[in-house]
């Protein structure tokens, strides 16, 4: 570790977004072999389809339970916009499509990123809800059913969309963003481009975890829940 | 299409409700009788099951004229040429055959059970114990070795026939003609009209409202369509999108990277 690093997310905030995470590419990859019968060979390697959708079902339990956790820790940060700031930063696009002399300050999310906590809670719900009833569709109405599994293909072209999204600009799309997720520790000059308010507010109220450094007072800028 | 498409016509006007077709399916098909309870009328068991995918529906139905009538309608699978159940089945045990009937590779179903919600006829049945669904294949094992399927084989009044599809078109609007006159205005064709036309169709002696258990217009749900012909393929264009479109930007904006001078400590 390199020193003068800081400390952006805490262990349970990287659990839980792994955990997260795979759920949910294993249902998208298990999901998707059911999906398109030219894709059914992925469930070779699990012994067929009725394994896969096995492994579909029980991953969905997996994703509920880290769906909430994320949605506990992260709405209050990441699922409320702020104005006029998120507004003005959403008009230059972040900066992200063309070039802007100055982008509007972001906090510890900006708007890109609550748009996709957003997405992902209500679709992810979305996802739940009907992933629930479409395993036990004889104990519901047969409208009902046939709205949830209309409204479990609308989630996964969504999530499915948004996670390539996310995936680029959680690696090569913005360089020094990664690190946040691995080892929770990122560089100023990350920090200085991407959340500057964030950096400027947690190291004016003394609580910036620098690597090498005295431990700042109280530790934690992650997770309120 | 391979080969001729195949028709089962159902002339309900003469059927007399002995259920010989109900037995025959489920000798050849090998599906066990289960125990059922009086409930007062003949149509037993009172719906189509899991082991029973034919089944006789007997009606008491009073015209306009105080006339009290029994129907009898020979019910299970329609075979659709656009079949909800082939187009939702996640494992391609429902397709279609070379016969242009809807059959099922019960090796294949994963017990999903979204074929039950597909079906504008409600056929498909759920069987927990098996994990699986059943319905009628039109008798696949035995068209494939050029016999009749079995409800046909033991029909005695001619009231289930069975052939290519046009020959048994024209049979049954000319039945339909001669009920006509014969004091049955209501004399209908069903099957031909929705579902791309079905591969059972019935002679009905009365209007198809009259009949329970007959949907008037049956399609494939909206949601359904929806579902598989439009959000399916949108998923892999909004993704495909998405992957083009960040290698274009990659490319042409750039990564948004930290500035040069930016690790300075600011202290």
């Amino acid at each position: 570790m390199k020193k003068g690093m800081i400390k952006a997310t805490d262990a349970f905030e990287r659990i839980v977004h792994w955990s997260l995470a795979i759920s949910c590419i294993v249902l998208m990859i298990s999901g998707l072999g059911m999906m398109f019968h030219s894709l059914n060979f992925l469930a070779v390697p699990v012994g067929g389809l009725k394994n896969l959708k096995l492994i579909h079902n029980f991953t969905g339990l997996f994703f509920i339970a880290s769906l909430f956790f994320a949605v506990l820790m992260w709405w209050r940060e990441a699922g409320v916009f702020e104005f006029p700031e998120d507004a003005e930063w959403i008009k230059v696009a972040g900066g992200y499509l063309w070039h802007v002399d100055s982008v509007p300050e972001v906090g510890k999310y900006n708007p890109g990123q609550k748009m996709f906590f957003l997405a992902v809670a209500i679709f992810g719900a979305a996802m739940a809800v009907s992933g629930l009833m479409m395993w036990f569709p004889l104990s519901f109405g047969a409208g009902l059913v046939r709205f949830m599994y209309f409204l479990h293909a609308l989630g996964f072209v969504v999530i499915f969309a948004f996670f390539f999204v996310h995936l680029y600009l959680g690696t090569i799309g913005s360089p020094g963003s990664l690190p946040a997720m691995t080892s929770g520790w990122v560089t100023r000059a990350w920090l200085m481009k991407q959340h500057p308010k964030w950096l400027k507010e947690t190291e004016h109220k003394g609580r910036l975890v620098v690597y090498g450094k005295e431990p700042a007072p109280r530790e934690g800028q992650g997770h309120h829940a | 299409m391979k080969g001729t498409d195949f028709v089962k016509l159902i002339d309900t006007t003469r059927c007399t409700a002995c259920r010989g077709c109900q037995v025959a399916c489920k000798q050849w098909n090998e599906m066990p009788g289960l125990r059922t309870r009086n409930r007062g009328s003949y149509q037993n068991p009172p719906d189509l099951e899991w082991n029973t995918w034919t089944l006789v529906r007997f009606q008491e139905h009073e015209n306009g004229d105080g006339v009290l009538q029994w129907l009898f309608r020979k019910d299970g699978c329609m075979h659709c040429t656009d079949a909800g159940c082939v187009k939702v089945c996640p494992s391609g045990a429902l397709f279609y055959t070379e016969f242009g009937t809807v059959g099922i590779d019960r090796t294949k179903c994963i017990g999903c059970k979204e074929c039950l919600f597909a079906c504008p006829f409600e056929v498909p049945k759920y069987d927990r114990a098996t994990d699986k669904v059943f319905k009628c294949d039109l008798c696949y094992t035995r068209l494939r070795e050029g016999l009749l399927p079995a409800c046909v084989k033991s029909c005695p009044t001619g009231a289930l026939t069975f052939g290519a599809v046009d020959t048994m078109l024209k049979t049954a609007y000319a039945r339909v003609e001669d009920l006509k006159q014969d004091g049955h205005p209501d004399a209908n064709v069903y099957g031909d009209k929705f579902v791309g036309g079905t591969h059972v169709l019935y002679v009905l002696g009365e209007k198809p409202e009259i009949y329970d258990s007959l949907p008037q217009k049956p399609a494939v749900p909206l949601t359904v369509i929806a579902w598989k012909d439009f959000l399916k393929p949108l998923s892999l264009l909004a993704a495909g999108g998405v992957i083009l479109g960040s290698f274009l930007h990659y490319i042409i904006h750039g990564p948004k990277s930290p500035d040069e001078n930016g690790d300075r400590d600011a202290t």
